[in-house]
């Protein structure tokens, strides 16, 4: 067969999938949000509402504001601090040699666990009877010991944080250190040929040319914290009250709990909104240096 | 006394190796505290105890009755199996003919393509659900498959071509001129150099297959319910049964962390799609 069939006979199984599992239920679930969609009814969708399930959200209900703010407030926190901490790990570990690379092929390790599980591993830890975390801080300071820590609204918003952050400091860290490692030699060496100090050349030479990669990092980190379920699912259920519910966590619990699929799907577009102007970032980004 | 050039470089390193050390502590301890708890009777697991007789009892117990931890092993192994044997080779088609071929709406296809592992995953369940209803799909492994598959599809098309991609066309070329068809070409030329790619694509798919929480969480309940949302099962009257779940949990992670291990120099680049390289 010619091949200007045949290359479109090749991607065309990968595209029906694509298309069939992401983008036909996307625009599915455009259409259910203007419906009024109570999965218990064998009917389903039920009457046309127009807007109104947008509009509940937005006027009636107070618990969907209340994930917004969690929301907005985990992402723009746990994207600070990853990206901080990591970048401050990628620097300690980019100079090489074998102690360095061996602490690298570590750093692979709490990448492969599932969030489900890091968030199963941090309610142990912090458990306020028998938990490491509790029994550390009780030590250090006696004042802080058997602290409900997932019990308090504001100190279970912290652990998820905490329990976030550190399970993707390590892959964050990873790709910094391939950005580090592509910065040219010459460069850093000529920095430091005039003279200048670690720090300065840090400010002056590193970091702008890490500008490409730091931004891949962010905005790949902040898609992944608007998404965020298994964690605050595994660790805090949403609560104390709803003091941890994300909003996905919202739509899975109106959607699944009081199966009120409509609703649902109309908090759901309100999450797919900030997360089209990240993508279209992010494949901004990727393909400015895929033409290079 | 101020300190010599020479003095300060070796603090500052040794700084550095302690710094090192300690974010590689903090990056272990949840991990190996897993590890030390799966090992550890009932009553040990309500102390901190490092040093504590050791028992394999906790990993007999997941496999009885109520918790049939096997089941659930079985079920991500068929899942995560069947995940990459469909999605593997659909992907090194589409990649073979991203890489090498110009097309219409490439670049297009290639954005779209990236752009669906990023839509959240609560925004496609739901028409999942009722479609896995109506289809009779639902607590099935096929509909798990169908599911992971999508998943996957993604990671897979945008690292296989990332390898094809490093390919040389040449030999590719000289064989066409000789007369061998394309697919004579794919088959006896791509298909082997491409192998080593093909394995590390399929263990991160089969990673990612495995970790699956949100789409087994809500399409399943009792018969195709894998691993990590068998998790939720070892929640008793009297609280979490944490010596049990710490067992259920080496058995989820400890394959993953081999899997890793071996693809770890590819396992950025797949996550990043060649964002970063």
């Amino acid at each position: 067969m010619r091949d200007r069939y045949l290359k479109y006979l090749l991607v065309a199984p990968a595209v029906l999938v694509v298309f069939a599992t992401a983008v036909w239920p996307l625009f599915e679930s455009l259409r259910y949000s203007f419906y009024a969609g109570r999965l218990s009814r064998p009917d389903f969708p039920q009457a046309f509402l127009g807007a109104e399930n947008y509009l509940w959200a937005v006027s009636e209900e107070p618990a969907f504001w209340n994930s917004v703010w969690v929301t907005f407030l985990f992402t723009i926190v746990t994207v600070a601090l990853t990206t901080v901490l990591a970048l401050t790990f990628a620097l300690l570990l980019a100079p090489g040699g074998r102690f360095r690379v061996g602490i690298q092929a570590l750093l692979i390790l709490p990448f492969a666990m599932s969030p489900a599980l890091i968030g199963v591993s941090f309610r142990f830890m912090f458990n306020p009877e028998f938990g490491l975390f509790d029994a550390f801080f009780g030590a250090l300071m006696p004042g802080f010991a058997d602290i409900a820590w997932l019990s308090d609204p504001v100190l279970a918003f912290w652990v998820v944080v905490i329990a976030d952050v550190w399970g993707w400091i390590p892959f964050l860290t990873l790709v910094l250190i391939g950005g580090l490692a592509s910065i040219p030699q010459e460069t850093l060496e000529a920095g430091r040929v005039d003279g200048a100090s670690g720090a300065r050349i840090l400010r002056d030479i590193t970091l702008p040319q890490l500008k490409p990669v730091l931004a891949v990092v962010i905005i790949l980190k902040a898609i992944f914290s608007l998404k965020t379920f298994d964690l605050v699912y595994m660790l805090t259920n949403g609560g104390p009250g709803n003091a941890t519910q994300t909003l996905s966590h919202y739509v899975y619990f109106n959607g699944f709990k009081y199966s009120n699929i409509g609703y649902s799907a109309a908090v759901a577009w309100l999450l797919v909104i900030p997360m089209l102007l990240l993508t279209y970032a992010y494949t901004r980004l990727v393909f400015a240096r895929e033409e290079q | 006394m101020p300190l010599s050039g020479r003095q300060q470089t070796r603090i500052w390193n040794g700084l550095q190796v302690v710094l090192i050390l300690l974010f590689t502590l903090i990056m272990l301890v949840p991990i190996v505290w897993i590890a030390l708890a799966a090992f550890k009777q009932h009553v040990d697991v309500y102390q901190l105890k490092l040093f504590f007789a050791p028992t394999l009892e906790n990993f007999r117990t997941v496999f009885e009755e109520p918790y049939s931890l096997g089941r659930k092993l079985r079920n991500s192994t068929v899942v995560a199996t069947a995940t990459v044997l469909v999605a593997i080779p659909i992907a090194t088609l589409a990649a073979y003919a991203f890489s090498r071929f110009d097309m219409r709406g490439r670049t297009l296809l290639l954005v779209l393509i990236l752009a669906t592992q990023f839509v959240p995953a609560v925004v496609i369940v739901l028409p999942f659900f009722v479609m896995f209803r109506d289809l009779g799909l639902l607590d099935t492994l096929r509909g798990l498959v169908l599911i992971n598959t999508a998943i996957v599809m993604p990671f897979a098309i945008w690292m296989i071509k990332g390898f094809i991609d490093g390919i040389p066309i040449d030999t590719e070329e000289a064989a066409l001129v000789d007369g061998s068809s394309r697919i004579q070409v794919i088959r006896n030329i791509v298909l082997p150099m491409a192998a080593p790619g093909l394995v590390t694509a399929s263990i991160f798919c089969f990673i990612i297959a495995w970790n699956e929480f949100l789409f087994a969480l809500i399409l399943t309940n009792r018969d195709a319910v894998t691993l990590p949302v068998g998790l939720a099962l070892f929640k008793a009257e009297e609280g979490d049964l944490w010596n049990l779940l710490a067992a259920a949990g080496i058995i989820i992670m400890v394959p993953m962390f081999v899997l890793a291990l071996i693809i770890r120099k590819h396992f950025v680049q797949g996550m990043t799609m060649g964002a970063v390289r």
